[in-house]
């Protein structure tokens, strides 16, 4: 095999909301394909095996320029990734994503979330993020800012109950998420606000 | 959720995410505990449960028991199968972000070591080294779900 093929660069991750995608530039053989293959090392194969390398086999001998890498970075520690090219015979030097990668940097976006006047009842439909998220929902009656309240959501089943309304005043929510794994939360969404009128939903 | 655990051992506050930890060694138990041949011999239970540690030693067996797992099972336990060797990683790392926050707790005299648990962990270690180091290390890995039961 010879070196001649270039390495993959401008490698870099794109982490949001704990899904975190590699990414690289790619190398262009004029009428060739041109295939990458992806490796991982974490903290402990540093320290503790030698430095050695993790193949991602969903990720081995690819065309796209782009590897999702969530499943591997399981656990809070710096990790290591790299990524060559290949073409027929030719394959290149590994290029290595610049410093490390920590999922604790991950991007995190305020909840997509639906407040819902159902007659009375105050209830919040929020978006469904993956095991590794919570959810913190304030919510109160408009003009009470200071008699705001708190609702932790483990668990996104389909509807969460907030509260009982009382007819004419607004209740107004917003929600933000946290991570557990990586002890952070993101910012708050848009506040929405709802009224109860009778039986009758009624959106402001 | 992705189910962070906070153990209270004593004045030694852990955080561990679980789930994530119980959910790798889910997907390669199997494929793990078939490569032990040896179904008679127990390295974690053998011949007393963990079950049977004082709560004052829980702390420092939970210390010595990560370092072992790290400092030498998971490294010994390379399969020719990628995924299994993915998961293995998976919980590595996770393994060594724990040990470091016992290895905090021990430096600050809050997760003390008293002579029962030096015992303990002294027949753990007799029992891994009873047998070669392939099969120990896949015995030990096979074994996790004990440690975990453990702890929780």
């Amino acid at each position: 095999e010879d070196a001649l093929l270039p390495a993959p660069q401008n490698i870099s991750i794109l982490s949001i909301n704990m899904k975190h995608f590699l990414t690289w530039s790619p190398v262009i053989v004029e009428g060739e394909t041109v295939r990458y293959s992806v490796e991982f090392q974490g903290e402990y194969e540093r320290e503790y095996a030698n430095e050695s390398w993790i193949p991602i086999c969903e990720c081995s001998l690819i065309t796209a320029t782009v590897c999702n890498i969530t499943e591997d970075i399981s656990a809070t520690v710096a990790y290591n990734l790299r990524v060559r090219a290949d073409v027929g015979a030719s394959r290149s030097e590994w290029g290595t994503l610049k410093g490390f990668f920590n999922r604790i940097t991950t991007s995190l976006t305020p909840p997509l979330m639906k407040v819902i006047a159902d007659g009375y009842h105050l209830l919040v439909e929020l978006e469904d993020m993956g095991p590794a998220f919570q959810f913190c929902v304030l919510y109160w009656k408009k003009g009470q800012e200071s008699r705001m309240q708190q609702k932790v959501v483990k668990e996104v089943s389909s509807v969460v109950h907030l509260d009982t309304m009382e007819a004419g005043p607004d209740y107004c929510v917003k929600a933000q998420t946290y991570v557990e794994t990586i002890n952070r939360s993101s910012s708050f969404s848009q506040t929405q606000c709802v009224r109860a009128q009778g039986g009758r939903s009624m959106w402001l | 959720t992705a189910g962070n655990k906070i153990f209270h051992f004593g004045p030694c506050r852990i955080s561990m995410s679980m789930t994530e930890i119980r959910s790798g060694f889910t997907a390669i138990k199997a494929n793990i505990q078939a490569r032990d041949p040896i179904r008679t011999l127990s390295i974690l239970s053998h011949p007393h449960s963990l079950h049977k540690v004082k709560s004052s030693d829980r702390c420092c067996i939970t210390y010595h028991l990560f370092n072992f797992y790290v400092d030498k099972v998971f490294k010994h336990c390379k399969t020719e199968d990628s995924y299994v060797n993915r998961k293995i990683s998976s919980i590595a790392n996770s393994f060594l972000s724990v040990k470091r926050r016992l290895g905090q707790c021990h430096e600050q005299n809050k997760c003390v070591c008293g002579q029962e648990s030096a015992e303990k962990f002294k027949q753990i270690l007799a029992n891994y080294e009873g047998l070669n180091v392939i099969s120990a290390a896949i015995k030990s890995l096979g074994e996790l779900d004990i440690l975990l039961d453990w702890m929780e």
